[in-house]
């Protein structure tokens, strides 16, 4: 097969089709200090301009070449949008990720879904950057986003301790909430579609098995995820956190078109239990081996996780920013000189 | 505690414990219980308002009071977490940090996500101390839903803290220990209740002198 760019590679591999090589990508936050340092960009300004949030996107592109460009980087925006405070550590020397310092919900009843979500909160930042981005690369590389699940939106939105004890007590109040915030998370995408995005990742960080048991998934997540999947649009791609192996055929079955597992899935065990033809990806570990690892390590992660039967070379979570420069170059050049099975 | 120099790691100690088992309650008195023996403390919590610590206490006791942010254990809380314990290093430079992760996190992901980020001799592990609300053992441990992350918790612990024990009968007390026991053969089961001092000269020994194998 002819070499294929990378927006081809991603694109082909997440419509199932055959490529010539497994890309290297994510769909997860991805930004490096290296990218931002060139461009002389400030972290916590990132998330709130629309030029500097493209600037930074393309960068892990025409800096590295990794074969994507993702936006936004933090996991606040839709609880913004929906009420909740955010802090940006403005005056915090160094990166430090926003975080939500005030909620704004209790329960299903107080939770007010704008009426003009295209203007809610930083969501045209991302849209305006998802434009940009279209503009500058939109032949190179394929332009993801995500959003987060209803779960894991619960719990930026609301007390996080509150909603889990409500979720193993009281389900089915949690489960109004869920519902509510599953027909926002579906029109925040259509939003992202419009705007120019190619693949969509549904992070459902909160539902992992290391909290919630397999049969709380199944009962209280997995309906508004597979109604999430099936109302979003394509390519999909479904992710939770932690060892996901319990629940990784519930996963499936939500329908997206790919799965993203975690570091600490069994790789081969998630291929076993999906069969040959699911598209897996995953899953390097962005914290022990990109970050802390040296880069001779990098190279082996990445073989291990094709090994164990992942389509992609992709991490198992956001990437932190502070990945040495000399670790990103190791793991886009983890493939050459590899013998590869073309799926 | 004594003649601990700046260069030395500071010691990470993290209390768990379902929501309403009396972390926060714990955490401040053991605070100050060691700021009075000039121990420096800072406190980490997930959110900063969940804790209600008033300024006065905060500026009487020399304490820090930090947030690692909200949300779930993932990747952008390992990197903020591990760059709030390096400002603290830096700047205050504690003796002990008290983590307070939320009432769902387990103890040893927890760990893992602070070993995985840590510089080697940046810190020491000092115990997971899990907290068990003796009046709530019924419930914490009968739900099926609830049953998997409070025993998880309890699996984690290097310490079990049996705590509001002044608010539960003897017998009904003895029960929970023997179920607790059950769940973590191993941990040191320490009995609390803040309101009257018990456990905490245990607890607070541990918190300064217990150090946990990597």
């Amino acid at each position: 097969m002819a070499s294929l760019t990378a927006k081809e590679r991603v694109m082909k591999l997440l419509k199932g089709e055959t490529v010539d090589r497994p890309p290297i990508f994510s769909g997860m936050g991805n930004v490096i200090k290296p990218v931002l340092d060139k461009s002389g960009i400030v972290f916590s300004r990132v998330h709130r301009d629309p030029e500097l949030m493209a600037k930074a996107a393309a960068g892990m592109y025409r800096e590295f070449k990794f074969e994507c460009a993702v936006v936004p980087f933090d996991l606040g925006v839709e609880a913004e949008a929906l009420g909740a405070r955010m802090n940006f550590y403005d005056g915090v020397e160094g990166l430090l990720y926003p975080t939500v310092k005030e909620k704004s919900v209790t329960s299903a009843d107080d939770l007010k879904i704008p009426s003009d979500i295209r203007n809610s909160g930083r969501i045209p930042i991302v849209v305006n950057a998802i434009k940009a981005l279209r503009r500058e690369l939109g032949n190179e590389v394929a332009i993801g986003t995500y959003v987060l699940g209803p779960f894991t939106l619960a719990g930026q939105i609301k007390e996080l301790d509150a909603l889990y004890e409500e979720s193993f007590l009281e389900p089915e109040k949690t489960g109004k909430l869920l519902e509510k915030l599953s027909g926002f998370i579906v029109e925040v995408f259509k939003v992202y579609r419009e705007a120019g995005a190619d693949y969509f990742t549904l992070r459902e960080m909160g539902g992992t098995s290391d909290v919630m048991s397999p049969r709380s998934f199944k009962s209280l997540i997995k309906p508004h995820l597979k109604r999430i999947l099936s109302e979003m649009p394509r390519p999909s791609i479904l992710h939770i956190c932690g060892d996901t192996n319990a629940i990784i055929t519930d996963m499936a079955e939500c329908g997206a078109d790919a799965v993203s597992v975690d570091h600490k899935n069994c790789l081969a065990e998630t291929r076993q239990k999906l069969g040959p033809k699911a598209i897996i990806l995953g899953n390097f570990d962005p914290i022990k081996v990109l970050h802390k690892g040296a880069a001779k390590d990098v190279g082996h992660a990445v073989i291990e996780s094709l090994n164990g039967g992942a389509n992609a070379v992709w991490p198992g979570c956001d990437l932190w920013p502070e990945v040495p420069k000399e670790n990103m170059q190791a793991l886009m050049t983890a493939l050459q000189d590899v013998k590869l099975k073309v799926a | 505690m004594t003649g601990r120099k700046g260069t030395d790691p500071m010691r990470l100690v993290q209390v768990a414990g379902w929501l309403g088992s009396g972390k926060t309650t714990l955490i401040i008195a053991l605070a100050k219980g060691l700021s009075r023996k000039g121990v420096k403390v800072a406190i980490l919590v997930n959110e900063i308002g969940a804790i209600p610590v008033d300024g006065r206490v905060i500026q009487d006791y020399g304490l820090t009071v930090k947030d690692i942010g909200g949300g779930c254990i993932c990747c952008q809380m390992a990197g903020s977490m591990m760059k709030t314990l390096k400002l603290l290093k830096e700047g205050p430079d504690p003796d002990i940090v008290i983590l307070e992760p939320t009432g769902i996190a387990v103890p040893h992901a927890v760990k893992e996500m602070v070993l995985s980020m840590a510089t080697s001799g940046d810190m020491t592990l000092g115990p997971t101390i899990v907290l068990f609300d003796t009046t709530r053992a019924a419930k914490l441990l009968g739900y099926e839903t609830l049953q998997r992350v409070v025993t998880t918790q309890l699996q984690d612990a290097d310490i079990i803290a049996l705590s509001k024990s002044d608010a539960i009968a003897d017998d009904a007390f003895a029960e929970a220990g023997d179920a607790v026991r059950v769940i973590n053969p191993r941990a040191q089961i320490v009995r609390l209740s803040v309101t009257n001092g018990y456990g905490m000269e245990a607890l607070s020994q541990a918190v300064e002198d217990m150090t946990v194998p990597v």
